[in-house]
């Protein structure tokens, strides 16, 4: 069954384009990661489905409800979390927890989601004395406090440290197992890799690409290499007469194979058999990073400080 | 826009707005300290008026209690609320509630609801103190008073929201309050007799929400009916302030 319908979705604020003809489907109890650099549409996309934005064009559908028609129903069964939604600032997280169940009629229990999100000793602190990572948890509790079927997440590893991101990333991975739908934004294609069934790419309103990870990264052509350092020489076309092996080329000291499958024994395999003394051998895989360069032309994380894993090194490569 | 929340749901949330007023701790010196102020100003300072100029009364009953009620509904209603109800505005929260299935319009709710308990709360706090402290009496027209009040508190409070509606920051907010509040309670008496101001100034002032409850008040303390401008002035700045405050609310 389908859980998230969009069909030509387009929005404009004030003659500027921010979603421009984006169509995809989720299916119930997947996880579908909507990933783009800033700018490219995503919060406007999920914010429509999410029915606070009146599309100006297309039609969305969340468990076949109507977001702005039906909204009392489906706020029933939607759980949202926003970028950038503060709460009442001078409550403790207990209170806010309670207040918000409160306002669903079936939902989960508050002493077990605050839990969960791993807020029980902060449970008694005000909203505007907790760190962010902390108002980040809170907010995801918030999202699940109605118990609901689908959930849509923007952002929600923004600003939070390495610890508490793993545990709400196994927070979403539990809600996933349970059946839930859910539908995350975010910047992190690590996260999308090991979360997401599905990806959607978007690139300045546009839906670019539409995949599973893995088929994204073979969608843009791009192949896995094995590099290594060898001093002396070795048998070039040996190397390239292994199965999977494309291409073998020299840099300097460094020697790389692209090609796909297992390259990395393959590879080592045959250089032992070579006699070869070879150093530093190992195996780069293609990124989403690398999928949405080759894809777009443009990095993900282009103008944000936080450059993602030993990235500017890859790009160089990509583009040689 | 319709919600269906629960009532234990309306429960939590006027909670969650009492504690929030009650955590503001600065916010609530002056609707409940001024009043107390200026009914021992005015008890003090008035001790020597003979009985029959206020028709029996005495000047801390006929002025003294009404303007203190003023007090206290003109800055709940007129710089209290807005101010909480556009900070929720700026900071998101009205933006978060919308995704839940009661919406935003029951904080809205909830936040009057608590604003005009503080508006009762106020009220009986001046009330006592006359009482105890200066042997003040209960009004002669109880009926009245209670019109008065609440006559007094829509006014305010729509004035309130239309605050909300158009201020885009919570300062924004409180300083249109305070304009608004020391605007029409300069004009209402609250800095002295307000008929010794100009003549148009003081027919202006009587039928602003300040100097109409004022006089509605004093009415029914002295158990006299009260002037017919006093009661339209408040009835129609409720009506117009609230379809205002309904038109240009903005929810983020």
């Amino acid at each position: 069954m389908t859980a998230i319908e969009v069909h030509d979705l387009h929005k404009s604020y004030r003659g500027r384009v921010a979603v421009d003809g984006v169509g995809f489907t989720a299916a119930d109890g997947s996880v579908t990661g909507v990933l783009g650099p800033n700018g490219a549409g995503k919060t406007t996309t999920v914010e429509c489905i999410a029915g606070l934005r009146r599309p100006d064009r297309g039609t969305v559908r969340v468990l076949g409800l109507d977001p702005r028609r039906d909204r009392r129903a489906l706020r029933a069964v939607l759980g949202v979390q926003l970028q950038e939604a503060a709460l009442h600032d001078m409550l403790t997280v207990a209170e806010l927890v309670r207040v918000h169940r409160s306002m669903h009629r079936d939902g989960a229990d508050p002493e077990r989601l605050i839990a969960a999100v791993g807020l029980e000793e902060s449970a008694g602190t005000r909203f505007d004395r907790l760190s962010g990572g902390q108002q980040q948890r809170l907010s995801v509790a918030l999202a699940l406090v109605g118990a609901p079927r689908v959930v849509i997440l923007d952002e929600l590893t923004t600003g939070l440290d390495p610890r508490s991101r793993e545990d709400v990333l196994e927070l979403v991975r539990e809600l996933a197992a349970g059946g839930v739908t859910v539908l995350m934004v975010s910047h992190r294609m690590d996260e999308i890799e090991r979360l997401c069934d599905r990806v959607l790419l978007l690139d300045d309103g546009r839906l670019v690409a539409d995949a599973n990870p893995a088929g994204l990264i073979s969608a843009a052509g791009l192949t896995e290499r094995v590099r290594f350092r060898t001093a002396g020489g070795f048998d070039r076309s040996a190397l390239l007469g292994l199965s999977g092996v494309d291409e073998v080329t020299r840099v300097g000291e460094e020697v790389v194979v692209s090609g796909a499958g297992d390259l990395v024994g393959v590879v080592g395999t045959e250089l032992v058999r070579q006699g070869v003394v070879a150093t530093g051998l190992r195996e780069q895989r293609p990124t989403l990073d690398d999928a949405f360069l080759e894809l777009t032309g443009r990095r993900l994380d282009a103008g944000r400080s936080s450059a993602g894993r030993n990235s500017a090194g890859r790009n160089g490569e990509v583009a040689a | 826009m319709s919600t269906r929340l629960p009532p234990a749901g309306w429960a939590a949330l006027v909670g969650a707005e009492a504690r929030m007023v009650a955590r503001d701790t600065a916010g609530l010196v002056v609707p409940l300290g001024l009043p107390l102020l200026i009914l021992v100003m005015v008890g003090l300072t008035t001790a020597g008026v003979p009985p029959e100029v206020f028709g029996g009364r005495t000047p801390l009953e006929v002025v003294g209690l009404p303007l203190a009620a003023a007090v206290v509904v003109g800055m709940v209603g007129v710089v209290n609320v807005p101010s909480f109800l556009a900070h929720y505005r700026r900071a998101g929260v009205l933006r978060r509630l919308g995704v839940t299935p009661a919406g935003p319009v029951p904080v809205l709710v909830a936040q009057g609801v608590v604003g005009f308990a503080q508006v009762v709360a106020g009220c009986l706090l001046a009330l006592l103190v006359a009482m105890w402290g200066f042997g003040a009496g209960p009004p002669s027209s109880p009926g009245v008073a209670l019109g008065g009040l609440l006559l007094a508190s829509a006014a305010f409070f729509a004035l309130g929201g239309l605050v909300a509606a158009l201020a885009p920051t919570t300062n924004a907010a409180i300083a249109a309050g305070l304009v608004l509040f020391l605007g029409t309670g300069a004009v209402g008496g609250m800095f002295g007799d307000a008929s010794a101001l100009p003549g148009p100034l003081a027919e202006a002032g009587r039928v602003l929400p300040f100097g109409a409850t004022v006089h509605v008040l004093g009415a029914a303390w002295r158990g006299v009916p009260p002037d017919l401008a006093p009661v339209l002035g408040p009835a129609v700045t409720a009506v117009v302030a609230g379809l205002g405050a309904a038109r240009w609310f903005r929810w983020e």
